[in-house]
């Protein structure tokens, strides 16, 4: 890609600097090249997208680019000078913002607050008033609604993350860098963000999106770079890629991206494996589970649809123990379980890939070989009475890593230092290993490479072929569609409705997600 | 070339070792600058702390008098970390403990082989229902620990105050603030060294193994990093949590057993001779290792003894806790400091840890 080139196809002036460019850029950590020799120029007016495999070293080159950790070699070159930032604050300072997959804000402040903390254009001493005034006006400039009044914590995952870009923008950016940020976002909430970005680069400013949606890459961005292994290996233009050409440059290979349902009608469903007859659950939010009656069978996976937030959390608390229904039953294998609590459950073969895995099904701060048996600690080989063996512990660790595709060069390393796709990767497996019966898997391919995404859905369907009973929640309805046998549609703790997901009517479940009762269903 | 610092998330073991001693000796040396400038020659006074601790045989058995006590509060405060709970009140479950076993000594006819191990239990026991209402106050109603564990410090030190100088007087009347000589008393395992020493070590190393290689402990450690995902796995994470706490309690409390029926042989106000507190700087600095409290502990000890030291050559108490606080000072300094890393701001630097 010749300079002159770019800055012809951006509708630059010929000669215009990049924003920012990475020069020769390597991170190593103990073990593994996180980054090697990496450059990447990006310019005024253009959504560059970073695409690379779980653990490429996608993550670690932006926290390199904005100060949080620093390279062994390269530099950082913004108009004509060489940078180096010591913290995020310098990084933003010179215009370069992130906004991190997971929300670095206060909970219990509100939106104004959050946006003028720690911020040096802050007033010394302001009203409450003032200040969400100030809030109002950054917003409406910079084109991101909020309500600068609402305590974060109330906020749905859409507008917090508004609120962290508008924290970035507010500061005067001129680079964005968005770290997998439409992971957790509704397909509208993702449209809204895309329009957000696309009216900040029409004023000059640039963009830098690390997502693993080939789609979304096609559509938003201008050029993609991508990462392997830690290499940067081609620049392209997103007009001259197609997924498949994207995807084979990600891993080096060609892959094959099957249809899952595969066999057809040749498959026995069995007996219900689990099922909830009229389960309610009351939380401090109120109602979160009204009435609902559902039965997995074995041999079956059923899909879950919904907007998120509509009890599907819920659903999976009560269907892997984790709380107990108000009211109604939970029969595993023709056995009411309802009350059991969550480690029984998990003896009794339920795995759940929680939602939430830094908050619910890891703990970050302790080792990767504490984390890997987090479900079977408690069973021999590991333990023999009260005695817990670490070594035992750190083999099963190590082939708990291995048939995940994980690559880890220490096992006593903090879990959080893994890529946040090997930490899903990682917890997947852990509960795909115990799932003998009903495997509960929320939201499973969250930061999921491509080829991770398509070995994990075809670990499902060998599950669901040898007789296990898969629930799956996602908010990709293609993925739902591709891979349940049939599909439920939640909306607002309740069950809207039960559909066969071959020759599902679209618009139909659509209706359903507004809330809308399944046409000749009782509820 | 030009240099900055750059902070990293994590410090590397002997970086952080290395920071640690260097902690110290700068600590010493802040430490015989204020001497020197207040007219005291700081050389002979250190020799004579050295001297003094490590050059006799009487040096050595007063530092295992104080190695002991910090061992047991250090681990008491250690052991609450581990579940996530800070124990700021081992100071009043070791006087608890140092009451409850003095109870026994009193009121409780028996011999010597069955009062001493029913003491120790007496004291366990008083320690641990010193804890209790803020274990309780934690797991279940979610109050913090940190304030409520402090406020029954005080309501511990008052009480044994008034049971010293009041109903538990010495009748001989020969004493004005303390109850009578115990009549029983932990046997010694070396001039005045008794078991609480050896008994402290081995309770450290089972602690040890108990939090490696046991189930409960792996339990523990989940809980106590995040408990979110202990109870994902079925743990259960309140039982651990009042469990784990009233042990610390009752580590504190067998202290403040050994300590009044092993070392000073009778109850007194103020027994606890802020062991509870410095209990906390052991177990912090050890970063909540019951290995690690065995070599801060004993670090303290060698400190206070050679403030006692000191004192004996005429310097005042404020003197000797100012500069036992700036060692502690100094070290959580280096703690911080190991996480800088100096990195050349131009040029390529050849990368290495990498192949
Ligand atoms: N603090 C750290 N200590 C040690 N290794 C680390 C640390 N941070 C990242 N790594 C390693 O560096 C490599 C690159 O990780 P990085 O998070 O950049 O990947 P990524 O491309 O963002 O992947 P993902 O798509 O899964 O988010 C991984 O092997 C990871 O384990
Ligand atoms: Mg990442």
């Amino acid at each position: 890609m010749h300079e002159d080139s770019i800055q012809q196809r951006l509708g630059l002036a010929p000669g215009t600097p990049p924003l920012v460019a990475l020069k020769g850029v390597s991170k190593y950590f103990p073990g593994v090249i996180a980054n090697e020799d990496v450059d990447l120029a990006v310019y005024p007016g253009e959504i560059h997208a970073l695409l690379g495999e779980n653990g490429a070293g996608k993550s670690t080159l932006m926290n390199v680019l904005t100060g949080i950790y620093h390279m062994d070699a390269g530099e950082i070159i913004m108009d004509g000078e060489s940078r180096r930032f010591a913290s995020p604050i310098d990084a933003i300072a010179a215009g370069i913002g992130m906004v991190h997959q997971h929300f670095k804000l206060v909970k219990a402040f509100t939106v104004a607050e959050n946006i003028h903390l720690g911020w040096d254009a802050t007033p010394a001493r302001i009203s409450r008033k003032a200040l969400e005034e100030r809030t109002m006006n950054l917003a409406d400039t910079l084109g991101l609604a909020v309500k600068p009044g609402a305590i974060v914590a109330d906020l749905s995952t859409g507008e917090q993350q508004r609120v962290e870009i508008l924290r970035v923008l507010a500061r005067d950016a001129k680079v964005l860098i968005l770290d997998e940020p439409t992971a957790v976002l509704t397909p509208s909430e993702a449209r809204d963000l895309f329009a957000a970005l696309r009216a900040f680069v029409a004023r000059g400013n640039a963009v830098i999106f690390i997502s693993h949606k080939l789609d979304e890459v096609m559509e938003i961005s201008n050029r993609v770079s991508i990462l392997r292994a830690g290499r940067k290996i081609a620049t392209e233009w997103t007009s001259d890629c197609s997924e498949t050409s994207l995807a084979q440059l990600m891993v080096g290979r060609e892959i094959v991206l099957n249809d899952m349902r595969g066999d057809g009608g040749a498959r026995k469903i069995g007996a219900p494996m689990v099922t909830l007859e009229g389960v309610t659950l009351k939380s401090e939010y109120g109602t979160v589970l009204k009435n609902v009656s559902l039965s997995v069978r074995a041999g079956e996976i059923l899909g879950i649809a919904g907007v998120a937030g509509n009890g599907q959390r819920e659903l999976t608390y009560v269907l892997s123990g984790l709380v107990a229904p108000s009211k109604g039953t939970v029969t595993l294998d023709g056995e009411d379980i309802g009350r059991a609590g969550a480690r029984v459950f998990a003896q009794k073969g339920v795995g759940h890939i929680p939602e939430d895995r830094l908050y619910a099904g890891m703990a970050p701060t302790l080792s990767i070989t504490d984390n890997a048996v987090l479900r079977e600690y408690a069973l021999p080989p590991l333990s023999n009475g009260p005695w817990y063996a670490p070594r035992r512990a750190l083999a099963l660790a190590r082939e708990i890593a291995r048939i995940a595709g994980v690559m880890v060069p220490d096992f006593a390393m903090p879990a959080r230092n893994l890529s946040g796709g090997n930490q899903q990767r990682l917890v997947a497996r852990r509960e795909m290993r115990i799932a003998d019966k009903v495997l509960i898997a929320a939201y499973p391919s969250r930061g999921l490479d491509v080829g991770a995404i398509n070995t994990m859905m075809r670990y499902f369907v060998e599950m669901r072929d040898s007789g296990v009973a898969v629930v799956l929640i996602s908010e990709e309805l293609e993925e739902v569609l591709n891979l349940a046998d049939r599909i439920a549609v939640m909306f607002h703790g309740e069950i809207m409705g039960v559909v066969p997901a071959q020759g599902a009517d679209i618009e139909q479940i659509g209706l359903m997600m507004g809330g809308q009762r399944q046409q000749g269903q009782a509820a | 070339m030009s240099y900055r610092l750059q902070r990293m998330p994590v410090a590397a073991p002997s970086v952080l070792f290395s920071a640690r001693v260097l902690s110290v000796i700068l600590a010493l040396l802040t430490a015989a600058a204020v001497l020197a400038l207040s007219g005291k020659d700081p050389i002979a006074l250190g020799g004579k702390v050295l001297s003094s601790t490590f050059g006799s045989r009487f040096g050595l058995e007063d530092l295992g008098l104080l190695f002991s006590p910090l061992l047991y509060c250090g681990l008491a405060v250690a052991v609450g970390l581990r579940i996530g709970a800070w124990n700021i009140g081992a100071e009043g479950q070791f006087n608890l403990g140092a009451f409850a076993a003095t109870g026994v000594a009193l009121f409780v006819p028996g011999p010597a082989w069955l009062l001493v191990p029913l003491m120790a239990l007496a004291g366990m026991a008083g320690g641990a229902l010193w804890i209790l209402i803020p274990t309780l106050a934690k797991a279940y109603a979610d109050v913090s620990e940190l304030i409520t564990t402090l406020l029954m410090n005080f309501v511990a030190l008052l009480l044994v105050y008034w049971v010293a100088t009041g109903p538990w007087l010495d009748p001989s009347g020969m004493a004005l603030a303390t109850t009578a000589r115990l009549s029983v008393s932990v046997p010694y395992v070396w001039g005045i060294v008794h078991w609480g020493l050896p008994v402290a070590l081995m309770l450290a190393v089972g602690l040890a193994v108990m939090f490696a290689y046991t189930r409960w402990g792996y339990e523990v450690r989940i809980g106590g990093a995040n408990p979110g995902a202990a109870a994902y796995a079925g743990m259960p994470v309140q039982r651990h949590l009042i469990l784990v706490m009233l042990m610390s309690g009752a580590i504190a409390g067998l202290g403040g057993m050994m300590e009044v029926a092993g070392t000073v042989g009778r109850l007194q106000g103020g027994i606890s001779n802020n062991y509870g507190y410095l209990g906390i700087m052991v177990a912090v600095l050890a970063r909540a290792a019951p290995l690690g409290v065995i070599a801060t502990a004993f670090f303290m000890a060698v400190i206070l003894n050679g403030g006692i030291v000191l004192q004996s050559q005429g310097l005042t108490t404020h003197t000797v806790l100012a500069i036992t606080g700036l060692i502690l000072f100094y070290a959580a300094i280096a703690d911080e400091v190991a996480r800088y890393k100096l990195i050349p701001t131009t040029g390529k630097v050849t990368p290495k840890g990498a192949r």
